[in-house]
């Protein structure tokens, strides 16, 4: 299965956009986990997936060609 | 009103004289005026919002000047609302400018949201922010959300439900606020002066579409702005659940809003007097958390580079020293780094994080 990720902020430091093949992932929690094994970097800070463009409040099945964006909190004025 | 002042948006197809009515009746209040509180103050000034209330209690300093563009020279150590309400009282006669030289707190913060129909958060800390996201969902205030970091911006309205989704607000992304250090600020992490400029203007258009009832307004959305590859990402929000949100004004004067760390604090604070001391033991690991491209750089010899961004990878590591001092540009980076750090060793090694920073220690640095 083919997921494009798109990051902001200093999480592009460490995940750049780009589209990962990936097996047995079928929803955005066992993601999060494939996220943070992979870059675990990514466990210290907060951070917000949305898939396809919508924010992800519950566990939420993710099919082929999906797009997950991941975004941290901004505080500057 | 003078039709004159406003007459390329009075006659702009789709706006019209009923919209700038709209404007001259709205309050709106614009919170923090820094790099996003400038741009917009003088957009919605200048466009003929009839009450704009200014908040701020800080004083004009010069590395200022480049990103708040209200400001002069002339203007350094002055408070910022008097500066600001001069010039926008000049720039727009018709309008009123109402200042607030304070710093909003628990206790003052509903009685001035409460006078205003529009909240703008231009403020630059995660204190604040949460501050004024919970006090404008406790009082149904549409809030209008303004952030910036490195290249990057965000833009979202709260508290404004649509036909589709009911109101959204901050916490239903960001439920629990970062710790400190956790994310870089923009004294820490810089800033380039037009990224804010951009993203207050955004925020002033929306401000305007939201008064005027023209166009969409961001409702229950969030935008990303990149600067460098002029790029926007809009994602949709939608309710959260399990976080706590006050609901009344009892609950909300309950909130903790200064201390966004939590946890109990196992690290130590230190100086550099002693620093030097324990850099004279040989179980002592000395590390730069900085990024790489940071200055001024440090000699490699003696401090062990491992950037935040590359600071997980390196705990997964073992090291033989007992001492960790963890040091960085201003000493923020390096609690976070010694809180990830405690967390993880507990006792079994002992972490400090040098106060200040390299800035504040930097002759200590130079000399060796």
């Amino acid at each position: 299965m083919e997921i494009e990720i798109i990051s902001f902020g200093q999480i592009t430091e460490f995940i750049n956009n780009q589209k990962i093949e990936v097996n047995g992932i079928a929803d955005t929690n066992s993601f999060k986990q494939y996220l943070e094994d992979r870059f675990p970097a990514l466990k210290g800070i907060k951070y917000k997936l949305a898939l396809n463009k919508n924010i992800v409040q519950q566990n939420t099945e993710i099919t082929n060609q999906a797009t997950i964006a991941i975004m941290p909190p901004f505080s500057g004025g | 009103m003078s039709a004159e002042r406003y007459n390329r948006q009075i006659i702009l197809k789709g706006f019209g004289e009923e919209a700038q009515q709209k404007l001259l009746r709205a309050k709106v209040l614009v919170i923090g005026v820094g790099g996003l509180g400038c741009p917009a103050l003088q957009y919605l000034a200048a466009a003929g919002i009839g009450h704009i209330g200014i908040v701020d209690d800080d004083t004009i300093s010069l590395s200022n000047l480049h990103r708040q563009i209200l400001f002069t020279t002339a203007d350094i150590g002055k408070l910022k609302v008097e500066v600001a309400a001069k010039r926008l009282q000049e720039m727009n006669t018709q309008i009123g400018i109402i200042r607030h030289p304070i710093r909003l707190q628990k206790n003052n913060i509903l009685d001035i949201l409460s006078r205003y129909d529009y909240i703008l958060d231009g403020t630059d800390n995660f204190e604040s922010r949460y501050l004024i996201n919970d006090a404008c969902a406790l009082l149904n205030k549409p809030l209008i959300f303004a952030a910036v970091s490195g290249f990057e911006g965000q833009l979202a309205i709260f508290n404004t439900p649509d036909h589709l989704t009911p109101s959204t607000n901050y916490r239903d992304i960001f439920p629990i606020p970062p710790t400190k250090g956790e994310i870089p600020n923009c004294s820490e992490n810089g800033i380039i002066g037009v990224l804010p400029g951009v993203l207050g203007t955004m925020a002033a258009a929306e401000i305007i579409k939201l008064i005027a009832e023209i166009g969409q307004p961001l409702t229950n959305k969030i935008l990303s702005y990149n600067l460098l590859t002029q790029e926007q990402y809009t994602i949709n929000l939608s309710q959260g659940h399990g976080y706590t949100l006050p609901k009344t004004v009892d609950e909300f004067l309950n909130m903790d809003y200064q201390n966004t760390s939590e946890g109990p604090q196992g690290y130590i604070e230190i100086d550099a007097t002693e620093l030097v001391k324990l850099q004279q033991l040989d179980s002592t690991i000395l590390i730069d958390v900085r990024e790489r491209h940071e200055v001024p750089v440090l000699d490699k010899q003696i401090f062990t580079q491992v950037p935040m961004s590359e600071f997980g990878a390196f705990m997964s590591k073992e090291f033989y020293q007992k001492h960790v001092v963890l040091i960085c540009q201003h000493g923020i980076r390096s609690v976070a780094a010694a809180e990830a750090m405690q967390e993880k060793y507990g006792d079994a090694k002992k972490i400090y994080s040098l106060k200040g920073g390299i800035i504040k220690w930097r002759d200590h640095f130079l000399k060796s």
